[in-house]
């Protein structure tokens, strides 16, 4: 080991050795240890943290109520009946079989990250807690997911949201991770599909935040759906640029609004409330127009302009891992999880419009054919230019 | 065409105040004297403060108070930068650092990570017949801060060209030595500048989170308050300026949404960033064809000694 080697080795140890120490935001876990065997997993949100009525939200849900069945309280956890964790699930997913229940003895470790340089300590803190699953939500965490797998052989992780990628950013697998992307285009066909039936002028708005490959799939399925259904509308098309600028967000949606638009989706982060704060002003001014939120249900930002969202299912994600876990059925490498695995779908449609029973009809008679494959929902502008509905 | 016009406007009228107060609040500070580099965090904690009292008041009275906890914030930077006289850049970025924790630890602990619960936004006044004419129509349906934010400039010019209070405050931003020996209270103006800088900031973030959006959102002002910095600079630290600039850079981006919704073929030839970099380009420009014209008031940063003539 040459002397730079060996500082460097010394620093990077030193570090993970103090920083656990005086960084943790843990939170204890039900201390008396139930009986039979104990499956603790572990949790590393991103910065976005507990509360976040999203992303973060969704996976500890996945791991805290409906896996190990207990709530948070903001202290500690208390235990819930079955009949309470039934009532937090959507119809699609109660119905589901095997059904979602609690898993004997698994026992929830979470770590919130306050900052980036949050996750990779938290990750091996976990590890060295014992957790037989680490979960790390969002990918932003890719590479500290990475790191911590390489040095944890025997902890298994589970990366939502991104696969792992190498330097040249190749995606390539580790035999201890499991990563779970969402087919975000399938969820963004059907939202547009009821787009294109529920707007009046047949003008529609797509309002993403920068443009990258990630934000493409939303557009180019919103797109798709929108023709599928409406294939003379227009779709009113602009980036804000940027994720955390709700002002950007909203200039931008009235723009659109202004030039007819009367369904807007947007897939823009932070920006995407100022989109719906743009709805909401102009319904109040009179126009009959609507918002499609993103990644979770948004209907509480604005009940009566939320016309559904495309959620991501985080939750089941998490879940079926956990579950995947307990039966000894892990198994590494990526998935993409769309319609067909429950990992995408649209928020219930809480409010009424003219033919509301006809187009959810047939916006689910449209999922069944994604389903069945009789339907590939274009992921890209390329795919988008060949798209036939 | 007429109605590509009449949006553009609309939009301006709607986005600008909140920049265009801040910019004020800038040359309100930098014309004494002190450099404010901390706008950003200033406007952090008035729209935080605004959106947190208007959930147990009316909103009207709840922008007062964002605006009052944003000349609190100021305060700190008077006492750092005129009584203590430490460097004004690192007081102003360390005031946005303190801001940007600070505020996230109060959200986080009163209202959860990503925003705070929504409230009643600010009144919008329709024209009755004048919102029927177009392009007048533009006019209708803002918020009074619109309003404000243009009587406010026009207010400040007067006040900082014509008055005697106004000479006062450019004196002690030139040559403050100067303005003592004919018995100006340098120490005390020029505290009062910083604070009503922190003011106008204070309403500027109050204007987020009360007229552009129905509550505090986590990552509020996301940089206007840099914004605002640069357009005093462009604006020549001087009132009208700095009213034009912030209009300016409200209008630039208006032009660039219009531009890609209302012709999508533009941004096949021309890349989106360069679209989105178009207003401060230009003001690159403008700021390179001003030259050595453009100047700052002669004593900015450097803090007032009273035994070193």
């Amino acid at each position: 080991m040459t002397p730079t080697r060996s500082i460097l080795f010394y620093t990077a140890a030193a570090a993970l050795i103090l920083i656990p120490g005086c960084k943790k935001s843990e939170e204890r876990s039900a201390s008396e240890k139930p009986a039979g065997t104990v499956l603790k997993v572990g949790i590393v949100t991103d910065v976005g943290g507990r509360g976040d009525q999203s992303f973060n939200d969704s996976a500890l849900r996945g791991l805290e109520l409906w896996a190990a069945g207990k709530k948070y309280t903001g202290t500690g956890y208390v235990d819930t009946t079955p009949a309470e964790v039934k009532a937090t699930l959507p119809p699609d997913l109660a119905a589901r079989t095997p059904p979602i229940e609690k898993l004997p003895g698994v026992t929830p470790l979470v770590l919130q990250s306050r900052a980036q340089e949050d996750y990779e300590p938290n990750l091996q803190l976990l590890a060295d807690q014992g957790a037989g699953l680490i979960i790390g939500t969002g990918f932003m965490l890719e590479n500290a997911i990475e790191a911590a797998a390489k040095r944890n052989p025997d902890s298994k992780f589970l990366l939502i949201d991104s696969p792992l990628l190498d330097a040249a950013g190749k995606p390539f697998t580790l035999p201890n991770v499991r990563t779970v992307v969402f087919k975000e285009e399938e969820g963004s066909f059907l939202v547009g599909a009821m787009a294109g039936l529920v707007s009046k002028d047949g003008r529609v708005g797509f309002v993403g935040g920068m443009e990258i490959p990630l934000i493409k799939k939303f557009e180019a399925g919103f797109k798709a759906g929108v023709r599928t259904t409406r294939p003379e509308a227009t779709v009113l098309t602009a980036y804000t640029g940027s994720f955390n600028n709700v002002a950007a967000g909203k200039q931008v949606a009235q723009d659109l609004i202004a030039k007819g638009a009367d369904v807007v989706f947007h897939a823009a982060g932070s920006d995407g409330l100022g989109v719906i704060q743009a709805v909401k002003d102009a319904r109040a001014a009179g126009r009959q127009v609507y918002a499609i939120g993103v990644d979770s249900d948004q209907s509480h930002v604005a009940p009566d302009a939320v016309l559904t969202s495309m959620v991501k299912r985080v939750d089941l994600a998490v879940y079926e891992t956990v579950r995947d876990l307990a039966a000894g059925r892990f198994t590494a490498g990526d998935a993409a999880w769309g319609l067909k695995e429950g990992g995408v779908t649209y928020a219930p449609v809480r409010i009424d419009f003219p033919q509301r029973a006809a187009v959810l009809e047939k916006v689910e008679d449209l999922r069944r054919q994604i389903i069945e494959g009789s339907i590939r929902v274009p992921a890209t502008d390329a795919d988008l230019a060949s798209f036939k509905p | 065409m007429l109605e590509l016009l009449e949006a553009l406007v609309w939009s301006t009228l709607e986005f600008a105040p909140a920049l265009i107060f801040a910019a004020l609040g800038a040359v309100l500070s930098e014309r004494s004297g002190t450099v404010n580099v901390g706008v950003e965090g200033m406007m952090r904690v008035g729209a935080f403060a605004a959106a947190a009292f208007a959930l147990v008041m009316p909103t009207p009275l709840a922008v007062l108070l964002g605006m009052a906890a944003g000349a609190l914030f100021a305060a700190i930077h008077a006492v750092l930068c005129i009584s203590w006289r430490s460097d004004q850049v690192i007081s102003g970025m360390a005031l946005n650092l303190v801001a940007l924790a600070g505020i996230t630890f109060l959200l986080e602990s009163m209202f959860g990570p990503s925003t705070s619960p929504s409230i009643a936004q600010l009144g919008r006044s329709g024209f009755g017949p004048l919102a029927q004419v177009p392009l007048l129509r533009a006019l209708s349906g803002h918020t009074a801060l619109t309003w404000l934010a243009a009587v406010l400039a026009l207010a400040f010019h007067l006040v900082l060209g014509r008055t005697p209070v106004g000479l006062r405050i450019r004196a002690v931003g030139e040559k403050p030595s100067a303005a003592a020996t004919v018995g100006v209270d340098v120490i005390r103006l020029r505290y009062l500048c910083v604070i009503g800088s922190g003011a106008l900031a204070g309403l500027g973030g109050a204007a987020l989170s009360t007229a552009t959006l129905d509550r505090f959102e986590h990552n509020m002002p996301a940089g206007l308050g840099f914004m605002a910095v640069a357009a005093m600079v462009f604006g020549r630290w001087s009132p009208l300026g700095a009213f034009g600039a912030a209009a300016f850079f409200a209008f630039g981006r208006a032009v660039q949404i219009g531009l890609e919704s209302s012709f999508p073929s533009v941004s096949d030839v021309v890349p989106k960033g360069v679209l989105l970099a178009l207003p401060y380009f230009l003001t690159l420009v403008v700021l390179t064809l001003q030259g050595k014209k453009s100047r700052a008031p002669a004593a900015l940063g450097t803090p007032w000694e009273p035994e070193a003539r």
